[in-house]
């Protein structure tokens, strides 16, 4: 885990890592998924990371995400420790400050979408009134106004991609954590994701995501960062949303 | 998560898994409703034993005995139980009346139809205590002078009568034996024809300087005067007759050491008919100890009573009341203490069924754990998407107690409906059993309050129990784990 293996942790970062090492027991041998991962992520970035599979893409996200505690390193969010929070404020950290998208949408199949979306409000102390009017106001925005009834099974790929989406922003979360949101979805569904990811980035939502799609990608990302066996191997800022930042 | 949510969610996935929630709490209602309908059993004794200690007015009665020998060992010189007994009895603090117990047995004659009684003396102020306070019909007798008497309903079936009402006006003649000293000293000299001199004429004079058959002789003789003795005095009674007008129909009452007479005959009334013994040999033993055989009229200070009933104030403390009596030198029996002891058994008796119900219930609380471990197996992603949304240990843990707690509010509620239709049912067949026995219908199932809330603490209780595991078992899930894409 020498600096080689890192990017060096962006001043004033809102979200950064050090040392961040998860190991993992596999039929006896020891899976090394992150190893020494040093990452600064500042306010209203759009970072994307990428690399091929098992390179510790998820498992980064799931410890950004308060989800998963490193074997070693810290997480600081703005300078403060997430190992140090208890586990109910750890908890409160994933129901005010994160959300999360996954590559299988992850919606609770008996619920209809605005349920889903409904119960993200459900732990971050938002009266039931309100949770109704804001998940509505939401689906809404995402254009699912006419599907709120629905099921997840009688949604398409991209609109349950979309209630998923809704159910992360609902909370007005700090950081979007998105794992691979377009895996699952055609070329212009997962353009239309991406854009969305894009369109909540410049209304301030900083956002964290994992693609393999790095074309897509690319246009909005204000920084790409290349992982291979649980390092980080590289970091690219010369997209176009990068330097339309800088 | 407010705890409406905790309830709107848990109902959710429960009416979702519709089938498995319907076996789940089946089961749990079979269990609370044996529970209830077990310990119904023992509540609806239990309240008519009360029932009967209250219309008794049993619990403001204690009944006082003179010492037995066995208790004679006590540090308290034993007392004799007679008027000036009752007199002090009825000075202790909490007593409101004592009175002795005076049984007699007569012969009642109705019209044409004779029969064989016991009948008790009283004062009039004992009908109005709570023992002699059930009237069918008429009234009490208004003093102890007048010449009423009051029967108890046996009697009005004994003399062919439908309603009590039927007796109230009419006339009886009450006959007693009575036997005296006079008629057994009487045959002492003479019995059955045989007088002093043929028993003389028997005796060899010559023989008597012999010391064995002087012993022999004497030994007989006193013997058979003894023999003559007894048999004059119970069988050469003198009867003593009486018409006395029924004035009222009471209520029988016996239970165990309770005592009342077929006939209540005023205290004065009754005195020409306890004159003399009643040829009853335990009385006469009875006198010959307390040595007022010949006392001449039975009827005064001096008489022994076997029994004295105190009626006490509703407030009096029984134990005070008893360790008074105890100092004067009685026996005391107190039907409250009595109670006491019953309730006791009571509650050994419930626990008994309590814990038959609760081997029920813990079956179906193993129904309960199967059926939340199996919807952990099966929402595992839902609780790995829970927890991704910000959801808590606590959350997740209550999350799942809610749904075992609601299997058990359920499973509780129509459990104890169901317990009650099956006491319904069982006690209309116990009442068609009895009526076909001629024993009279007797509510044997009760359902009180106490025990409604105890089955719905119990199977909410348990429930929340058996939820405990599964519940602990959802919270710890590692939400990583649940969200691996599969």
């Amino acid at each position: 885990m020498g600096r080689r293996n890192s990017i060096s942790p962006i001043d004033s970062a809102y979200l950064e890592t050090h040392d961040l090492c998860r190991y993992f027991r596999r039929g006896g041998y020891e899976v090394r998924a992150l190893d020494g991962v040093n990452l600064g992520v500042r306010r209203g970035e759009f970072v994307v990371i990428v690399g091929s599979s098992g390179c510790g893409k998820s498992t980064l996200l799931g410890i950004l995400g308060g989800l998963d505690t490193p074997t070693t390193g810290t997480v600081e969010m703005e300078s403060r420790s997430l190992y140090t929070l208890s586990r109910r404020e750890l908890a409160a950290y994933r129901a005010r400050q994160i959300g999360m998208v996954f590559q299988s949408f992850n919606l609770i199949s008996h619920y209809t979408a605005l349920q889903n979306v409904e119960t993200a409000l459900l732990f971050n102390g938002t009266p039931r009134r309100e949770r109704r009017a804001r998940a509505t106001a939401v689906l809404d925005q995402l254009g699912l106004s006419d599907r709120i009834t629905h099921r997840p099974a009688d949604l398409s790929g991209g609109e349950q991609q979309r209630v998923a989406m809704a159910r992360a922003i609902v909370k007005n979360p700090a950081i979007l954590l998105a794992d691979e949101p377009t895996g699952n979805l055609d070329h212009d569904n997962a353009v239309q994701t991406i854009a969305l990811l894009a369109q909540l980035n410049r209304q301030g939502i900083t956002v964290v995501m994992v693609t393999h799609n790095l074309e897509l990608a690319r246009q909005h990302a204000t920084r790409i960062i290349r992982m291979d066996y649980g390092h980080i191997v590289g970091s690219d800022t010369s997209s176009p949303a990068s330097r339309e930042i800088s | 998560m407010t705890f409406t949510d905790f309830v709107a969610v848990s109902t959710g996935n429960l009416w979702r898994m519709k089938l498995r929630t319907f076996l789940t709490v089946s089961g749990v209602v079979i269990a609370i409703a044996a529970f209830v309908s077990m310990l119904s059993f023992g509540a609806g004794n239990q309240q008519y034993i009360t029932k009967q200690f209250e219309e008794l007015g049993l619990l403001t009665t204690m009944q006082v005995y003179p010492k037995t020998n066995s208790d004679k060992t006590d540090s308290v010189k034993a007392a004799v139980l007679d008027k000036s007994a009752i007199g002090k009895l009825s000075l202790i603090p909490g007593v409101n009346l004592a009175y002795s117990y005076e049984a007699i047995s007569v012969i009642a004659k109705l019209g044409d139809s004779t029969i064989s009684a016991k009948a008790q003396t009283l004062p009039e102020a004992v009908l109005r205590t709570k023992l002699f306070s059930r009237i069918l019909a008429g009234k009490p007798f208004s003093s102890d002078t007048t010449r009423q008497v009051l029967v108890n309903e046996d009697l009005v079936k004994s003399w062919g009568f439908k309603e009590p009402d039927s007796l109230v006006g009419r006339s009886i003649v009450i006959s007693v034996k009575v036997t005296s000293l006079d008629s057994g000293l009487a045959h002492v000299l003479k019995d059955k024809g045989e007088t002093i001199r043929d028993r003389l004429k028997r005796i060899s004079f010559d023989s008597l300087w012999y010391r064995e058959y002087r012993s022999r002789i004497i030994n007989n003789e006193l013997n058979g005067a003894a023999q003559r003795f007894v048999n004059g005095f119970l069988n050469c009674r003198e009867e003593i007759s009486d018409t006395l007008t029924i004035c009222g129909v009471i209520e029988k009452r016996e239970s165990h050491q309770l005592k009342t007479g077929s006939i209540i005959i005023p205290q004065a009334t009754a005195a020409r008919f306890t004159t003399g013994f009643s040829g009853d040999p335990t009385e006469l033993l009875a006198a010959i100890n307390s040595g007022t055989i010949f006392s001449g009229n039975r009827n005064t200070a001096n008489k022994n009573y076997p029994m004295v009933t105190l009626d006490l104030d509703p407030r009096a403390m029984h134990k005070t009341v008893r360790d008074s009596v105890e100092a004067l030198g009685f026996r005391a029996f107190s039907f409250a203490e009595q109670f006491d002891e019953i309730r006791k058994f009571f509650v050994y008796f419930d626990l008994a069924l309590g814990l038959i119900g609760l081997i029920a219930l813990t079956t179906a609380s193993l129904g309960i754990v199967n059926t939340m471990v199996m919807s952990i197996l099966e929402r595992k992603r839902e609780i790995g998407v829970l927890k991704s949304l910000g959801a808590d240990e606590r959350e997740i843990r209550f999350l799942f107690l809610a749904e075992s707690g609601m299997i058990g509010v359920l499973g509780s509620l129509f459990g104890i409906t169901f317990g009650w239709l099956i006491t319904r049912i069982a006690s209309v067949v116990a009442k068609m059993v009895m009526a076909k026995q001629g024993i009279p219908a007797t509510e044997l199932f009760a359902i009180p309050i106490w025990l409604i809330l105890i089955a719905l603490v119990i199977g909410v209780g348990v429930s929340l129990l058996a939820g405990f595991y599964p519940a602990s078992r959802a919270a710890h899930i590692d939400p990583i784990e649940a969200l691996r894409n599969e």
